[in-house]
């Protein structure tokens, strides 16, 4: 379910091993998220990556050449649809199909998915022997709620909705959230509002794009090939950091209050710049609206005529149980983030948000997926044996050794490292009965 | 051709196989720096045959000419999309001014950039060095099909190194400090005649020390699930027979003789059988993505 990068991983996978399956996609094209301009999308105009190629990508199907080190959406777009066409799974995916509801039959061995037609609005149930659920975690608003908002004249939109800096064109802007959205909506307001405020909880730290002429998650990754400890690399990390930009609260911005690694990184060169330029302003978090502006819980009030709530998504799975999913906290809770207890044939891809790039993850989440599935056909009691640690396992965290600040943000997060070792870990396992 | 081959490929336990590879954390941080231009040479079918695509790459010193002399042609003619690509710093690719500093893994990386330009995975054809790169490349990606023609070992050359010094001292010395491995026609051919010979021989190039070096390695290859066949000659120069056929038991298949062909089994005389060979090993793949759980 879902054809964005997930669901498409999850298909070949299933496919290259010889396992019939189809997808359903509820938009017309390939590329979930990235599908700019879809309903659910949730990329804007200016979004780029902020992991380079080489960990972002699928393995077996590299970025060509000729894109930057950080691709544009538009290049990503293009990407998955050459995957796609590539290995064949146009063909194999049912598109402008929305999933209605999914329920377990004969006791849990097949499932009956209905999907509704978005043009004929007409309802087919088919069954399949198992489920990959690959719908995303990151396209249902989350709006905090913020005494007096009823009574606030301006404009308030979700980031989910800010599609590009057009609508930011003359008018006092205040963001909130300082997560990769957050930061990349305040740069663009201070290069198209009459004025930016940017409201955090927390300091943060700004990683820049680049190091020593390289991408910088390539910098971290070879500390992290050099099997540096923890601690030294949050170390050398705030010795670089000290050295490129030095002290924060210098710019008025807050000191992080937290060690590195502990909140989802935020790569923004920029919005430092901005703040050093007076066309942002740092603020603290909101108090209360009033009928003209805001609030702050330091006192201050500014007016402003836009909000844009840069505060994340919930997830979300309209057409499932959330009993089915071992849910917990507003969240489910599942075993290498994938597996549920409840059941040996449903599975979420892609509820991970890695501190670097996504698809080599969702590209072994896929064959961990297809090796499962073949498994639980031709080694059934290698297979339960995997399924049957789910329960115990769901709340093991991948954070390399750091403590997430908790908070609904990082109810996902996953150092890549610790998390795809555990990936390769449960296909060996898997492989090595065979 | 002797024997023939089976196309099962291994699942059982052996020395020389490796698990899957996820982690790559030197791939990641210190990336193939891009090619500005690769050579590939192609040509197709005259009409849609369903057949699967073909992609060769040459070894060491060698070019996607190699292929593109007899065997592109050759095979489009029989309905297979057949395309052979230059490896960075060679034939017409881009990076001879690099050369001295590219190592196996950048190959490996021009293979995969080249695999993701065509239009459906293809089966991959390796040749000596080229085989091993392509072995690499099946471990990373899923290939319909893995053609090995006289592959130089995964298991280490040290031992066709020492077979290369008994019977030319001179080469083995050039090749341990660095200089290209010699390609003299009597080395690369057996029943080609000499001008033809002499004319491919001045056609190869410089190689890498550093790719010439790591033949010396000793390397397991991780998990390859797709169907192989491996081609190798008595009386091959460069490649030993044992080798040959410790390749093919890596991959619990027999190899395919061709007596009386040299090391270039895509150019010397004969080259029509071995190519039949292939396209009838092609031609009975199944379909990607249609077999059987095994």
């Amino acid at each position: 379910m879902g054809a964005g990068p997930h669901g498409l991983s999850a298909l070949k996978a299933l496919l290259q091993n010889g396992i019939e399956a189809d997808g359903f996609e509820r938009e017309s094209d390939v590329g979930g998220n990235w599908n700019f301009g879809a309903e659910n999308s949730r990329v804007y105009e200016s979004t780029h990556l902020i992991s380079s190629k080489p960990f972002t990508q699928f393995p077996d199907f590299p970025m060509p050449d000729s894109y930057p080190d950080y691709p544009s959406h538009r290049q990503v777009k293009e990407y998955f649809e050459r995957y796609a066409a590539h290995f064949g799974l146009r063909d194999r995916i049912r598109f402008s199909s929305d999933v209605v509801r999914a329920v377990p039959v004969d006791e849990g061995r097949a499932w009956d998915v209905t999907v509704a037609d978005r043009v004929t609005a007409q309802e087919t149930t088919y069954r399949y022997a198992g489920l990959v659920v690959g719908n995303g975690h990151n396209w249902n608003p989350k709006i905090p709620d913020y005494a007096g908002r009823s009574e606030f004249r301006g404009e308030v939109i979700h980031s989910a909705d800010y599609k590009g800096p057009e609508v930011l064109r003359g008018k006092r802007v205040l963001v909130v959230g300082a997560g990769n959205t957050g930061c990349d909506v305040a740069v663009e307001a201070a290069q198209n509002a009459t004025h930016a405020w940017h409201s955090t909880r927390r300091g943060y730290y700004y990683n820049p794009k680049y190091m020593t002429g390289r991408p910088s998650d390539q910098v971290a990754d070879s500390l992290l090939a050099l099997r540096l400890p923890l601690g030294l690399r949050r170390v050398l990390f705030k010795a670089s950091l000290g050295i490129a930009v030095g002290d924060l609260t210098k710019f008025g911005l807050k000191r992080p209050d937290h060690k590195f690694f502990e909140t989802h990184p935020i790569v923004n060169q920029q919005l430092v710049y901005y703040v050093g330029q007076g066309d942002i302003t740092p603020k603290d978090d909101i108090d209360r609206f009033d009928a003209d502006g805001v609030v702050f819980t330091d006192g201050s009030r500014v007016d402003v005529d836009l909000v844009v709530f840069c505060t994340g998504y919930l997830v979300r799975f309209p057409f499932l149980e959330q009993d089915w999913l071992n849910w917990k906290d507003d969240h489910p809770q599942l075993f290498l983030q994938m597996f549920t207890p409840s059941f040996d044939n449903l599975v979420v891809s892609g509820l991970i948000q890695p501190d670097s790039g996504q698809w080599t993850l969702a590209h072994w989440q896929g064959i961990l997926i297809a090796r499962v599935a073949e498994a639980l056909r031709v080694r059934p009691s290698v297979a339960h044996g995997f399924l049957s640690r789910s329960a115990a396992e769901a709340d093991r965290r991948y954070s390399a050794g750091a403590h997430y600040k908790d908070s609904t943000r990082h109810y996902f997060e996953v150092a890549h490292q610790d998390y795809l070792r555990a990936l390769q870990d449960a296909i060996h396992e898997l492989e090595v009965s065979a | 051709m002797s024997t023939g081959s089976d196309r099962r490929s291994s699942t059982s336990r052996n020395p020389l196989r490796r698990k899957t590879v996820a982690m790559r954390p030197w791939d990641w941080s210190f990336p193939s720096a891009p090619v500005s231009h690769r050579e590939v040479i192609s040509a197709q079918p005259a009409e849609p045959t369903g057949r699967p695509p073909l992609l060769m790459v040459h070894g060491l010193a060698h070019a996607a000419w190699c292929f593109g002399e007899n065997w592109v042609p050759a095979a489009a003619e029989a309905g297979f999309p057949a395309y052979a690509v230059s490896l960075r710093g060679h034939g017409g690719s881009a990076g001879a001014r690099h050369l001295r500093r590219t190592t196996t893994r950048d190959y490996v990386h021009d293979v995969l950039q080249t695999i993701t330009e065509l239009p459906e995975p293809p089966v991959l054809i390796g040749h000596s060095n080229g085989a091993v790169v392509a072995q690499l490349v099946a471990e990373r990606y899923p290939l319909r099909g893995l053609v090995l023609l006289t592959p130089a070992p995964m298991h280490s050359a040290v031992g066709d190194l020492v077979a290369i010094g008994k019977d030319r001292p001179a080469d083995l010395l050039r090749a341990v400090v660095g200089q290209t491995l010699s390609m003299e026609p009597d080395i690369l051919f057996e029943g080609l005649d000499p001008q033809t010979a002499r004319t491919y021989s001045d056609r190869t190039g410089p190689e890498s020390p550093l790719v010439q070096w790591e033949l010396l390695l000793r390397r397991r290859v991780g998990p390859i699930r797709c169907p192989v066949l491996v081609v190798g000659t008595p009386e091959d120069r460069l490649v030993r027979p044992a080798d040959v056929q410790r390749t093919a038991d890596t991959y619990g298949v027999e190899p395919v003789w061709f007596p009386g062909m040299g090391h270039d089994v895509m150019l010397d005389a004969g080259w029509e059988q071995v190519l039949d060979t292939v396209l009838a090993f092609a031609a009975d793949l199944p379909a990607w993505g249609s077999a059987p759980v095994r």
